[in-house]
């Protein structure tokens, strides 16, 4: 079933997350005033983005001077005669027409940068259709691009408080390393400054703190972490509330309650 | 006699007086109102003050549930609400993305400072264009021990499933 919705209220940042973590294959089409967009996705990465609808077209490989147009038609030729799951890339690697290196470099950064831009969409409609896949002929790259890269380089472009605001509420917030980032860690690239702040990170400081400590303003520490945290790199905490104690116990703990009396409520409610 | 205390809370339009309905012994004392902010360009009628609902667990114990109100004018209604609560359930309306940070407002409000158990509803889920519940997960960025349950709030069984697995939280949590 496709997801839809409007990336003012749910970002991309956080539906390229959502693919990435979930997975997904299927087109994601975005529409905003009168432009519009197409990003297909495999398995969680990205395969390939479209912002006018010449992009699908084989034809932008002869632009990006990936191929010739004589090394175009053999390539549209051969794969004419092959199955149904080979595409035009395949045929392109396959046949040597274009050296995979070149292929990969300049696809990618044509698709890089398209998708770079749809960061600085204020609002959009976007449609999540899942499974749907580029038309065989589409000029998809040979190797899929992670996604968590482009949330990182989407995320330095974004230079609004609303957003920033709605993950990180205040910058007395603490800022730790979550405990399993996992692989993801290593496929992330920082620049100089987001590095400074990384290397204060250390489960204690505020974001303030930080900010003092880099010399760097309060909104550039929050953009940064922000970028943490959307690649899933950290996680922020409010700091713990200096709490009154009762008799040992903290008034912030849930009261215990007997195990007697929840097994009474869901026998209960199973009879129900 | 004892009563214990479960909240349903989740944004504006999420399923709240739906889902405590669908269980309730008595005729929930919703009050109903002309909805007077933001929240009327989405709906007529929201629940101004509180939703409760009641189920007799024996003839010493009571479950009461409530429901916190919709509009952004009663949150500190949900203070109040939450003192000595054995756990809450977060309902999301799972074809409305635009309510996803809203309900993480939610969450880290009754979560963030005390160790509330917890569950997340992904209700109605018999919409076409629902969510489902893993997306939901992943858009919430809840982590893996949070349990979130497929829901369609107007049929009881799926209601009983959902107070079910947030039961079972509370119960390993729960002391001899
Ligand atoms: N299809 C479907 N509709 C539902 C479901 N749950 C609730 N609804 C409908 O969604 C609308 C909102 O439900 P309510 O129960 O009023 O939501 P609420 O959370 O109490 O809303 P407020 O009190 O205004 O915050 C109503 O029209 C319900 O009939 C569901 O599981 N499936
Ligand atoms: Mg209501």
């Amino acid at each position: 079933m496709a997801l839809v919705g409007n990336i003012r209220d749910f970002g991309l940042s956080d539906f390229l997350y959502l693919v990435d973590r979930g997975y997904k294959t299927g087109g994601l089409h975005l529409s905003h005033g009168e432009e519009t967009a197409l990003l297909f996705f495999e398995r969680g990465k990205l395969v390939m983005a479209a912002r006018k609808p010449e992009d699908q077209h084989p034809d932008l490989l002869v632009r990006l001077g990936i191929l010739n147009e004589a090394q175009l038609a053999q390539a549209r030729a051969s794969l004419a005669n092959r199955d149904n799951g080979t595409t035009l890339t395949d045929v392109i690697i396959e046949e040597n027409l274009a050296a995979k290196e070149q292929f990969q470099g300049a696809l990618q950064s044509f698709t890089e940068e398209a998708v770079y831009g749809l960061f600085g969409w204020p609002e959009g409609e976007f449609l999540f259709e899942q499974n749907q896949r580029p038309a065989r002929e589409a000029p998809v790259i040979p190797t899929p691009i992670s996604v968590d890269h482009l949330i990182m380089e989407g995320v330095r472009r974004i230079d609004e408080w609303g957003r920033i605001k709605d993950r990180i509420p205040s910058t007395d917030m603490v800022v730790r390393f979550l405990d399993q980032p996992g692989e993801r860690a290593k496929g992330v690239k920082l620049a100089a400054e987001e590095w400074r702040v990384f290397a204060r990170i250390n489960g204690r400081d505020t974001l303030a703190e930080i900010a003092r400590k880099t010399n760097l303003s309060e909104f550039d520490v929050c953009r940064i972490v922000y970028g943490f945290l959307t690649a899933g790199l950290v996680e922020v905490m409010r700091q713990p509330r200096p709490l009154p104690v009762k008799g040992g116990a903290t008034v912030a703990d849930p009261p215990r309650v007997k195990r007697s009396l929840v097994n009474r409520i869901i026998n209960r409610i199973k009879g129900m | 006699m004892q009563t214990v205390k479960m909240v349903i809370s989740g944004a504006v339009n999420a399923g709240k007086t739906e889902f405590i309905k669908a269980i309730s012994e008595i005729e929930v004392v919703s009050t109903e109102r002309r909805a007077t902010d933001d929240t009327k360009l989405i709906k007529k009628e929201t629940t101004v003050a509180m939703d409760f609902g009641r189920i007799a667990i024996a003839d010493d114990l009571v479950l009461h549930l409530f429901g916190t109100p919709g509009q952004k004018r009663f949150d500190f209604m949900w203070e109040i609400l939450s003192e000595g609560m054995l756990g809450l359930v977060i309902l999301v309306d799972s074809t409305r993305p635009e309510t996803f940070r809203e309900t993480n407002r939610i969450i880290d409000f009754f979560v963030s400072y005390r160790d509330t158990p917890y569950v997340i509803a992904a209700n109605k889920q018999d919409r076409p264009n629902a969510w489902s519940p893993d997306e939901l997960r992943l858009a919430l960025r809840q982590p893996p021990h949070v349990k979130v349950l497929p829901c369609v709030a107007s049929d009881r069984e799926s209601v009983k499933n959902v107070l079910l697995e947030l039961l079972y939280v509370i119960q390993e949590r729960s002391e001899d």
